[in-house]
């Protein structure tokens, strides 16, 4: 026969106390080893309790006492292993190149995408010149049409500080914004990467009928490469999602979700580094004629060369991740 | 987990035994939004006015800054739209500072802690969550899951749960020593409903008005009791007798 719940409660109640003063002491990261064993047992006898209560005393208060403090001593014991330095250099060392390779498929379909907005945005500025006036903002066409390129006055409007942060944000919630879209199967993704590609088409046509394609090359080459690479990548990574959605397989959609999101996460993230230094890139050295147009050029070849490079080589041996290291911090 | 409909999490712990997490809707979360959210705000409110006290020219200044300066201040930025939320959740075990004031908690899907993944998904999905105005497509998914989850939490496997404020003292308080409680009629063990009812009655009476104190006592008295005619009336007499008595019972030493 049962205990009556209030004798039941006073007589085990010591040990509840106990632990929830060393699961506050585990929080705040003061704990001794030999508190530890002690947090262990007083777990397994919170659990038995909690066992004893769920069959005599379901639905009381003191059942869902001891079904939270369980749930928290299982949180804390249970926890999975914490990300600190080292993880973050393993991911970049590792995991990051490697999830891209393994999803390249994703990367590719992304890319295809976006290099047909771009030959679609091209290709109707090309053939149909009035093309321009529906996929060129106006304020760039007002800079073409008087034989000028609009990024000549960023400088001039404002320190090129100032541009670097300023392209920095936006490149960033291009990114993310691509990535998360996935969420709406996947045609938020496909939007972003082939209108982003249409706009860029569209002016570097516009510009090469103008006769400024010298121009629209000489801003675009330095940055260029990396960053559509990283709009790509993080497209491939919406697609995925869109993916996990449409077609989960053989779990359940919500649990293909998560295990997709997870790893498609890992693409955004190992981004975002790049991402800020080409956003100094594109600030400092695209704007203006500081630099001449093959420095341009060069600097965009060798860092799209070695972001690539990086890419799909880090990671591969144990032997190519020392050799291949020197690359991606230079990058 | 007090009613079968409300939503829950349902871990299976390798102790075997099941523990159910109740989940926190969409009211608490939306509390917890707008704690956080004015929080940065008036974080970003002070910073500027104590900057502007600082230096008076701040146009000037801002012009004036450095490279460096400029990007560290993009980034602050930043960091309160995404930095904030996912640090704090990763350090601070699943709770930004609006989740800790109103007691919940995000964790995984399986019960434990969120790790930097989970928490970054989660945080950059804001973006999408946010849309068209005022988290409108993460309200609409959270009412339509059964687990009021937002469209990050789907993607990044997580969930907030709920931590309430569990009174333990109720079933350990003495009863008063100035009123001697009247043996009960019966000595039947009273079941946990009942302990449950009393206990819950006891703990909000001295709020009651005095009629509806007297009357709920009373009731509670013919159903735990078991008394009749004299005994009935002496405990009846005053609501001190009536809830020592009733205290007496609940602890089943009536």
């Amino acid at each position: 026969m049962a205990l009556p719940l209030p004798a039941f409660v006073a007589k085990r109640r010591a040990d509840w106390d106990a632990l929830q003063s060393l699961l506050a002491r585990q929080r705040a990261g003061d704990l001794r080893l030999e508190e530890l064993r002690t947090l262990d047992t007083l777990y397994r006898r919170a659990a038995a309790d909690l066992a004893h209560t769920q069959t005599f005393y379901p639905g009381t208060d003191a059942h869902r006492f001891l079904n939270q403090l369980c749930g928290q001593a299982y949180a804390a014991i249970y926890q999975p292993p914490r990300e600190r330095w080292p993880a973050v250099r393993a991911f970049f060392q590792r995991d990051f190149p490697r999830t891209l390779r393994r999803e390249r498929g994703f990367v590719g379909a992304s890319a295809a995408l976006f290099f047909l907005g771009l030959l679609l945005g091209a290709l109707v500025v090309l053939w149909e010149p009035r093309g321009a006036e529906l996929l060129v903002p106006p304020g760039v066409r007002q800079y073409v049409a008087h034989g000028r390129m609009w990024t000549d006055d960023i400088l001039s409007v404002a320190p090129p500080n100032s541009v670097a942060s300023g392209i920095a944000t936006n490149n960033l919630t291009v990114t993310i914004v691509t990535f998360a879209m996935g969420l709406t199967f996947g045609l938020g993704t496909l939007y972003m990467l082939v209108n982003n590609g249409v706009h860029i088409g569209a002016v570097g046509a516009l510009c090469i009928r103008e006769g400024m394609a010298r121009g629209f090359f000489d801003f675009i080459s330095a940055h260029g490469p990396v960053e559509l690479s990283i709009i790509v990548i993080a497209g491939g990574a919406g697609l995925m999602v869109g993916q996990a959605l449409i077609d989960p397989g053989e779990l359940p959609r919500g649990q293909a979700l998560a295990l997709r999101g997870r790893e498609a996460v890992k693409l955004v993230l190992g981004c975002a580094p790049f991402l800020a230094l080409i956003g100094v890139v594109e600030g400092y050295v695209s704007p203006g004629s500081l630099f001449p147009t093959w420095v341009k050029a060069g600097l965009g070849l060798c860092l799209g060369a070695l972001f690539w490079g990086y890419l799909l080589r880090a990671g591969r041996t144990e032997a190519d991740v020392t050799a291949v290291l020197p690359a991606d911090s230079a990058s | 987990m007090s009613t079968a409909s409300s939503p829950h999490l349902d871990v299976a712990t390798p102790e075997r035994v099941a523990l159910t997490l109740p989940v926190a809707g969409i009211g608490y979360r939306c509390l917890a939004w707008l704690v956080d959210a004015s929080l940065l705000f008036f974080f970003w409110i002070v910073a500027y006015f104590v900057f502007t006290l600082l230096v008076s020219d701040v146009l000037g200044v801002f012009q004036g800054l450095s490279g460096l300066g400029q990007t560290l201040l993009v980034v602050g930025v930043f960091a309160t739209q995404w930095l904030y939320w996912t640090l704090a959740e990763v350090f601070f075990h699943g709770q930004t500072a609006g989740k800790r004031m109103l007691g919940i908690r995000v964790v995984r899907m399986d019960g434990s802690p969120v790790g930097l993944y989970e928490s970054a998904v989660r945080n950059l999905c804001r973006a999408v969550d946010f849309l068209p105005m005022a988290y409108a497509a993460g309200c609409i998914c959270m009412l339509l899951t059964r687990q009021h989850r937002r469209l990050g939490d789907l993607l990044a496997g997580t969930l907030l749960v709920r931590e309430e404020r569990i009174d333990l003292d109720k079933y350990t308080a003495a009863p008063a020593p100035s009123a001697v409680p009247p043996a009960a009629g019966d000595t039947r063990a009273l079941t946990s409903e009942e302990v449950e009812l009393v206990l819950a009655f006891l703990a909000r009476a001295p709020g009651l008005s005095a009629d509806v104190r007297q009357r709920l006592g009373a009731r509670l008295v013919d159903r735990v009791g078991g008394l009749s005619g004299g005994e009935r009336e002496a405990v009846l007499a005053s609501p001190e007798r009536l809830e020592a008595f009733l205290r007496a019972r609940a602890r089943a030493e009536g």
